[in-house]
């Protein structure tokens, strides 16, 4: 079976995605020629050209403002912001313009968009270049937020990611961006707000989030030889969350710890944790229990970088803590 | 090493104080600064705070709400993590029940064995009730000895393989908080859950059993009284009861009354509202301008301010004049000090913050001690004259009835005038009816006229 990367899984989507429909276009920086800095259009510009593969200076407001425009008027744009720290200067077109279009013409306006971006800790690359963030848009109110964590699930989610309406936030964290699974070479696509159970269990149920899913499943397989069974979900959505899937899992197991690099603070298990105690508290059978990252800015230090996010060690801490509730 | 809590002492006379309640519960972590648990002194109820950081283990045989506990008795330890601590079998020796400790102690008979009562999950909870498990005796294999739903299969499976017929308990749903709030008042959750078959049961269950309790058992001995409604004795209406008989019993009471033109007195209050009022600032009262003129009056007559100390009479350099507050808990009585060196304008902030105390009850003891005189004014409620009783240990108190507008002969013509009637009650065993009656007509001749005591 064919094995290929996360990032060559997207390009493969976006190529056939491109090549069927030409309002489809790419701006960027460094994403013409370049074919991108994580390789996310390597090869596209010699089959498309400037026109669609468009490098642009360092200006994100502008041209997100311009993609914007071009979304409400007809056009697919995407925009590949390298490293998603940086859609930070473009916030207020986001979420003033480009979340509220819709909303603001009634539905009249499309606002087809694709938001894409790597995140994540871990290459030693500071606190600018390691940020997430995906909290603050699931917040707004207008935004599709994907967080695929392996090949076919984002070939699956770009390629729907690619036929949505609606302005769509597709994150890849860096570290799982090369990783391979088997990818299908025909074409298919996997819906927003459907999790996936990255592994079967009665235990204790764990939700994780992007980079966490696989390091999780590692620690459970381990776990397993102890006789703990532990259930695995990957949302793959945050923005819709599939919380249904979530609660089946929590009315099996009765125990729920959120998984997640980012922020705990106002965060996705936060929101997860909320709406289990509401409607399934009668299914729970300990606190929910959360392991975040540090809330702190990301340090440039690998040794002091380490320390700060989940790792199989701390995952494992935090998942006998929760079954010795 | 842990640290020993002990009853603290609030006020310079205080020898005991009536326990309230703690604010955390024993296994705790604390930190310096968090609110330990309420004491009832005379009349407020002070927060307690940690001096230290450690975990809360308190005392099991310590005191119950409304015991009455001697300054420096033990309460609890603050220990480190995994310390052990010691109590005494029962430190009942610091514990002495209070004169309204019948009440007490019939109340807190009705928790005998909740202090052990297990938590439960709710997932555990839930289990219990569909395989009819009685969970209240089991044992809590979770962290801090919480029920969960291992527990109850494994019950289950005891009571299935004994081929025990267990009766099916009441299904019980609560709330956390609920449950915790029954364990703490020693309500039975089982009672409850008959009266709401299949719901879940909420903090407000909890509270209308525990208010549906405590009359109940307010009067113990008496024969049913019909529909009598039973109003439970508080703390302050039983100091105020005590109090008072003890004036009514211990004083020579004498009360003059005197009627005072307080047409001036209008005419500055008037003023103080349009002048102060317009720009925002706070305007005195009639209360805050009685109490100045009054603190004048006292400065010459110093009798009229003294206090009774068993087989003398000590008379403060500073005079301190308590104001009667009437509140939703009963009468408060703050005490406004060294007047003498107060301008208007404190006085009223004084006053002010005073009276949102006592509204509040965050009133602190030192508040409303040492008073060397009190003011009650009932004019609001269109009370002409009454005879007040006195404040003890202090020698007389002043009525202030309604300031109405009446005819009044005034320059040899009736005319309409602000009149107010005074009733000055008196201890005349300390002080004769001639001083008195001079006192009180000074304080007459200063309403009338404030700028005899405005330029003092």
């Amino acid at each position: 079976m064919r094995e290929i990367t996360f990032i060559e899984a997207t390009r493969e989507a976006l190529d056939v995605a491109m090549a069927a429909d030409p309002t489809i276009f790419v701006v960027g920086e460094g994403i013409g020629k370049r074919g991108g800095n994580f390789n996310t259009t390597v090869g596209l510009y010699d089959k498309y050209g400037p026109e669609r593969l468009r490098d642009t200076p360092i200006c994100e407001r502008g041209f997100v403002g311009m993609c914007t425009g071009a979304a409400m008027t007809g056009a697919r744009p995407i925009v590949d912001f390298m490293f998603v720290d940086f859609i930070l200067d473009a916030m207020g077109e986001l979420i003033n313009q480009t979340a509220k279009m819709q909303y603001m013409s009634s539905g009249r306006l499309k606002m087809p968009i694709l938001l894409r971006g790597c995140i994540g800790i871990g290459h030693a690359a500071a606190t600018h270049h390691s940020g997430s963030y995906y909290p603050t848009f699931v917040n707004i109110p207008g935004f599709r937020v994907v967080l695929a964590s392996n090949a076919y699930d984002a070939k699956g989610l770009f390629t729907t990611a690619l036929q949505c309406d609606d302005p769509v936030i597709f994150l890849e964290h860096k570290s799982i961006i090369f990783n391979k699974t088997h990818v299908p070479e025909e074409s298919y696509t996997i819906p927003f707000g459907q999790a996936r159970i990255a592994r079967e269990g009665r235990d204790a149920t764990v939700v994780a989030l992007t980079v966490m899913v696989d390091k999780t499943v590692a620690v459970c397989e381990k776990l397993a030889a102890e006789g703990i069974s532990v259930e695995v979900i990957d949302p793959r959505t945050v923005a819709p969350l599939d919380i249904d899937t979530i609660l089946a899992s929590v009315h099996k197991t009765g125990r729920l710890l959120v998984i997640d690099e980012t922020f705990a603070p106002c965060g996705i298990g936060a929101e997860i944790a909320a709406q289990v105690i509401d409607k399934a508290f009668d299914d729970l059978d300990a606190p929910i229990k959360r392991l975040n990252g540090l809330h702190a800015p990301t340090p440039y230090s690998p040794t002091l970088e380490k320390a700060i996010v989940p790792n199989a060690e701390t995952i494992e801490a935090a998942i006998r803590d929760l079954l010795a509730e | 090493m842990s640290t020993e809590i002990r009853m603290p002492r609030l006020g310079w006379t205080m020898e005991e104080g009536a326990f309230g309640e703690w604010l955390k519960a024993d296994g705790d972590a604390i930190q310096p600064g968090d609110l330990l648990f309420t004491v009832e002194g005379d009349k407020a109820t002070q927060d307690i705070e940690a001096m230290d950081a450690g975990i809360l283990r308190i005392d099991p045989n310590g005191p119950q709400g409304g015991d009455m506990v001697t300054v420096g008795a033990l309460l609890a330890y603050l220990t480190k993590p995994g310390e052990a601590v010691a109590f005494a079998q029962s430190s009942s020796q610091a514990v002495s029940q209070s004169d309204s400790g019948q009440l007490s102690v019939t109340k807190h008979q009705v928790p005998s064995t909740t202090t052990t009562a297990p938590t439960i999950s709710p997932r555990a909870r839930r289990v219990a009730k569909e395989l009819g498990i009685d969970w209240s005796q089991l044992a809590g294999s979770g962290r801090t000895g919480r029920i969960v739903e291992r527990d109850i299969r494994a019950a289950a499976e005891t009571a299935a393989s004994a081929a025990v017929q267990t009766p099916s308990a009441p299904a019980i749903r609560a709330t956390p908080v609920a449950a915790r709030m029954a364990q703490e008042a020693g309500i039975d959750l089982e009672t409850l859950a008959a009266q709401k078959p299949g719901q879940r049961i909420g903090r407000e269950d909890v509270e209308a059993a525990i208010a549906a309790q405590q009359p109940a058992v307010a009067t113990p001995a008496q024969p049913p009284a019909g529909d009598a409604e039973r109003i439970p004795v508080t703390r302050v209406r039983q100091l105020i009861a005590g109090r008072m008989a003890e004036s009514a019993h211990t004083t020579a009471p004498v009360t003059l009354t005197t009627e005072a033109d307080a047409t001036a007195l209008v005419a500055l209050r008037t003023q103080l509202k349009a002048t102060l009022g317009g720009r925002g600032l706070p305007v005195p009262t009639y209360n805050d301008l009685l109490i100045k003129l009054t603190a004048v009056a006292l400065a010459e007559h110093k009798l009229l301010r003294a206090v009774w100390q068993g087989e003398e009479l000590v008379i403060a350099q500073g005079i301190h004049i308590g104001l009667a507050v009437d509140t939703e808990g009963g009468l408060l009585v703050p005490v406004v000090r060294d007047v003498q060196d107060k301008r208007i304008r404190q006085i009223a902030t004084a006053t002010q913050a005073l009276i949102d105390q006592a509204q509040r009850r965050q009133l602190s003891p030192d508040a409303l001690q040492g008073g060397s005189f009190t003011i009650t004014n009932l004019g609001m409620y269109n009370i002409d004259a009454f005879t007040p009783l006195i404040n003890l240990p202090q020698c007389a108190i002043l009525g202030v009835g309604r300031i109405v507008e009446k005819p009044a002969v005034y320059q040899g013509q009736i005319v309409p005038r602000h009149l107010v009637t005074l009733s000055l009650t008196f201890d005349h065993r300390v002080v004769d009816g001639a001083p008195a009656a001079r006192f009180l007509d000074l304080v007459r001749s200063y309403v009338a006229e404030p700028l005899l005591w405005l330029v003092e």
